[in-house]
Formats: C-alpha cells, structure tokens, sequence
C-alpha cells in the first residue's frame, strides 16, 4: 500500500533522514520507534508532505506521491494527528469537527457520531471550547478528527506523549479497536503498548533505519527493542 | 470632556475599521503589511476623486472607494505577499514597505502632496441633553459597531470564518486536513483591505485626505493590533476605542502627548500580558 524508499529530507542545510525505506501493507499497524532527534516526526511529516524529500520516493497504491501537498494527500485517504496535541482552541468541539467535515464531505452529525463512538464522553464537550479540553482529550478529538470522511492511512505522532495512564488506556483502546480497520503509521515511545499493537516496528537512529522487526516473537521482546533505541 | 469622549469614540471607530484587517492578516498569515493602509489612502483618495471629478454622491464614492482599494488588496496579496507565505517576516516587511512606498508616489503623482479636505456629507448635528454631535460622527460610530458584529457573525458561523480562525489557531492543521488554506488568506486579506479602505472613506470627511496619511496611522495600528492581541479581533475592537478615548482624552489636558500615550499604553499591556506558554 505504501512504499518509502531511500528518501532523505533536511530542515534546511540540516540533513535529518538518511536513505529511509519502509514498506506498509493495507491494514498493517506499523510503529516507528527511536530517541529524540531521530527523525520520526521528520518522516511522518515527509510521508504527510509537509516537507519535501530530497531524494528518493514515496508510493502508495503504486503510484509516487513524494512533493503532493497535504492537501492532495488527505483526499487520497492520508490523516496525520501532529505531535502538538493543537486542536483549533477558538472553536467549539463540534466546530472542530464541523471543519473536518466540511472538508471530507461527510455529513456533521455523522462526522460527530465517529468522534462520539471512539469517546461517548466527548457527547458533554462538544459545545465547549476546544482549548478547554485536557490533553488527553485534545489528542482523542485530533484522532476521531482524523476518522472523519474516509482514511486509508493514519500517521500518528506520538499519541500518548505526557498523557496520564487513564489516557494512555483510553488511547490504547481506540488504537486497538482500529487496528486492521485502518493502515496506520504511528510514532510511539511507549513500548508496552508498541509490542501490544505492532503489526511491524521500524526502529530509527540518527535519521537512519536500524531494523525493521517482522516477527511477532521480536516485537514482543522489549528488551530486543530498548536494545535497539 | 463630552466632546473629547465624542471624537475618541470617531477616532476608535476608525482605527477599528483599519485595524481589524491588519489583525487579521498577520493572524492568519504571519504576514506584517505595511501595505495595509496604502488600502485606507487609496479609499480617500477615490472618494474624493470621486466627489470632485466625478461629481457622484458620497456613498457611490464610498463605494468606488471601498471596491477598488478591495481589488489593489487583492493584487497585493496574489502578486507580492502569496510568494512570501512562510518566508521570514523581514522580507514580507520589506517588500509590502515598497509596495506602500510605490503607491504612496503613485498617488502624489495623480493627485499631488496637497492636502484635500471634503465636508462632512451629512452637515447637520443632533443635540442631546445640551450637548451638540455631528450626525455624521455618530453614524461612523455606529457603521464601526455594525463591522464589528457583522465580522463576528462571519467569522463565528459561516465555515469560510470557522476556516478562517482555525487557521489562526493552526495553519498547518488545517491544511492537514485537506484544506488549501490560501484561498482563505485571500479572502481575509481583501476583507480587511476593503475595511481599512471604509476606514479612509469615513475619516475623509474629519480630517484631510493626504498621500502620507497612511503612514501615519499605520503606527497607530500597530497599537491597536499589539494592545489588542495579534490575531484577536474582539481584542482589537476593545483596543480601537481604548486607544482612541486616550488619545483623544490626553489630547484634550496634553495636545502634543496625545499620540505617545497610546504607545506607553501598548508598551504597558506587552510588559503585563501574560504569555502563553
């Protein structure tokens, strides 16, 4: 379904990704895995194109997609849930999800039903503001934000980053109920819930691929995978 | 005293009206243009074109006015600041500097450095408990107000406003999202080129339409923006007439003062405001 081969990409003179490659199947849960400053935002943002790679491609469904803007890209299937936990905070809940799906198409009270069944309690915040909201629910309206319309491919940036355990539970669970509904990329830290969901885990150091774990019996050895960070 | 409430209110209803589009844009796009109130000059000048070689009425002028500098915000944002989108600010500052710079002389050498006053188009006064106001200041007061809720209205239900203050909040989320978050800019761009041009409109009639009467409001928009938060248009609302009560208050105890006060009174609001973390 999607095909990243050997791309770089820099912030500037700032090389940050060197000749990464990683391949996703329809359906797949593939969690990226590596220190701060390896690049994992870096690659989602590639793959999303907010940054364009300097060399090599990127394909889905066979054809290249490398340089399309995010724009382009959403209504191809792509959702990204940035790291920044930023909803729009002037607007309502609903608003929030009114722009979605205003842009995917989707009716609002259908769009508000996803959100509401992946988070029923989100029903008591949809008049509210949304910079009200904790982090943690910030990060479940950015995720049923990304459910509106039709997604083929969910990147996610480190969703349970500074969330509380309940969260990270609350979180789990709706990743969980995704996973073989939805392609997903998803930059994680947390490794108990990596070996618990990951179809795949493609370890990055220095911006570059340093393994890539297949084998269920590898992806639930954490100490194979601390090793590797 | 009255009197000097009267003008505040007409001096912050006008730097309202030019102000809003300046807090608009630099909300949205991360844009500072110095160009802005070329818009607001360009609006004057027009309508006393208008007036005086046309000889149409003042709202027809008004409306040539408002129209055509909607449409130089237009060329200003298509051709010059939509290439600099994400660029650093100093080049956007540069290059909407030489814009006004260029428009500036463009209209010295169509219609001269000479001062053109026109009389209010009204000319009658209203009396209330003893004190006499020009009519026509108080419909400038009003037709700010109005602006006011009409902005709010557009901004907080239509989806192109909702469109528009998401991507005060998060540009790039909107754009992840699918939306192409330019041709909102455009829209919010001309909308407050065509305020800011109202404003030249309505100020004509109160002060003298002159080349450099951009510049000299642009600082005070400024100000405004600053005191009101960048990119908060209720903010700057409350920060046109705050500003333009001070102003025109000090003016009345200290005429040279009148204007420094309103930069002391941005320059205490950046100090105080607490900042986000």
């Amino acid at each position: 379904m999607l095909q990243v081969i050997g791309i770089d990409a820099a912030y500037g003179h700032a090389r940050v990704l060197h000749d990464v490659s990683l391949e996703l199947e329809e359906g797949e849960m593939l969690f990226i895995v590596g220190r701060n400053g390896a690049g994992k935002t870096t690659l989602l943002r590639t793959i999303m194109g907010l940054l364009r790679p300097l060399k090599g491609s990127i394909k889905f469904d066979g054809g290249d997609i490398a340089g399309l803007s995010p724009e382009e890209l959403y209504h191809r299937g792509f959702r990204y849930v940035a790291q920044d936990k930023k909803v729009f905070g002037s607007l309502t809940v609903r608003e929030n999800i009114e722009i979605a799906a205003y842009s995917s198409g989707e009716p609002l009270s259908r769009a508000v039903d996803k959100v509401l069944e992946i988070y029923p309690k989100m029903r008591d915040f949809l008049n509210l503001k949304a910079g009200q909201l904790s982090g943690g629910q910030r990060q479940i309206l950015l995720i049923g934000q990304a459910l509106v319309g039709t997604p083929r491919l969910l990147l996610i940036d480190e969703p349970t980053q500074g969330l509380a355990a309940v969260v990270i539970n609350e979180i789990a669970k709706i990743l969980k109920r995704l996973k073989g509904q939805l392609s997903a990329i998803i930059v994680e830290q947390n490794l108990p819930l990596v070996t618990k969901l990951a179809d795949k885990v493609v370890v990055l150091k220095e911006g570059k691929v340093i393994a890539t774990l297949r084998e269920a019996s590898e992806i639930c050895n954490t100490d194979l995978l601390e090793k590797s960070l | 005293m009255i009197y000097a409430i009267m003008y505040g209110l007409t001096v912050g209803a006008i730097l309202y009206l030019i102000s809003v589009g300046f807090s608009l844009t630099f909300g949205t796009m991360r844009v500072i243009n110095f160009a802005h109130t070329l818009t607001y000059t360009i609006g004057a000048y027009l309508l006393v074109a208008s007036l005086r070689q046309v000889g149409i009425p003042f709202l027809w002028g008004g409306v040539v006015g408002v129209g055509v500098a909607a449409l130089v915000g237009y060329c200003i944002e298509r051709f010059v600041i939509r290439r600099l989108y994400g660029e650093s600010l100093d080049y956007t500052f540069i290059a909407t500097f030489a814009v006004f710079l260029i428009g500036v002389d463009i209209i010295k050498w169509i219609w001269g450095v000479y001062p053109k006053p026109i009389s209010d188009p009204i000319g009658r006064a209203a009396e209330f408990f003893g004190f006499v106001f020009p009519v026509y200041r108080i419909l400038v007061i009003v037709l700010a107000i109005l602006v006011f809720f009409g902005l709010e209205f557009f901004i907080r239900k239509t989806m192109v406003g909702k469109i528009i203050v998401a991507a005060l909040d998060n540009k790039e989320g909107v754009r992840c999202l699918g939306i192409g978050v330019e041709k909102y800019f455009t829209i919010a761009f001309v909308l407050g080129s065509a305020l800011a041009a109202l404003g030249g409109v309505l100020y004509a009639p109160i002060t003298a339409v002159h080349p450099y009467m951009g510049s000299h409001i642009l600082l005070l928009c400024f100000a405004v923006v600053l005191t009101g938060g960048l990119g908060n248009l209720r903010g700057t609302f409350l920060a046109s007439f705050f500003l333009g009560m001070l102003i025109s208050i000090t003016g009345r105890f200290w005429p040279a003062g009148s204007e420094i006060v309103a930069f002391i009174a941005m320059a205490l609001v950046l100090l105080l405001r607490p900042i986000e973390a």
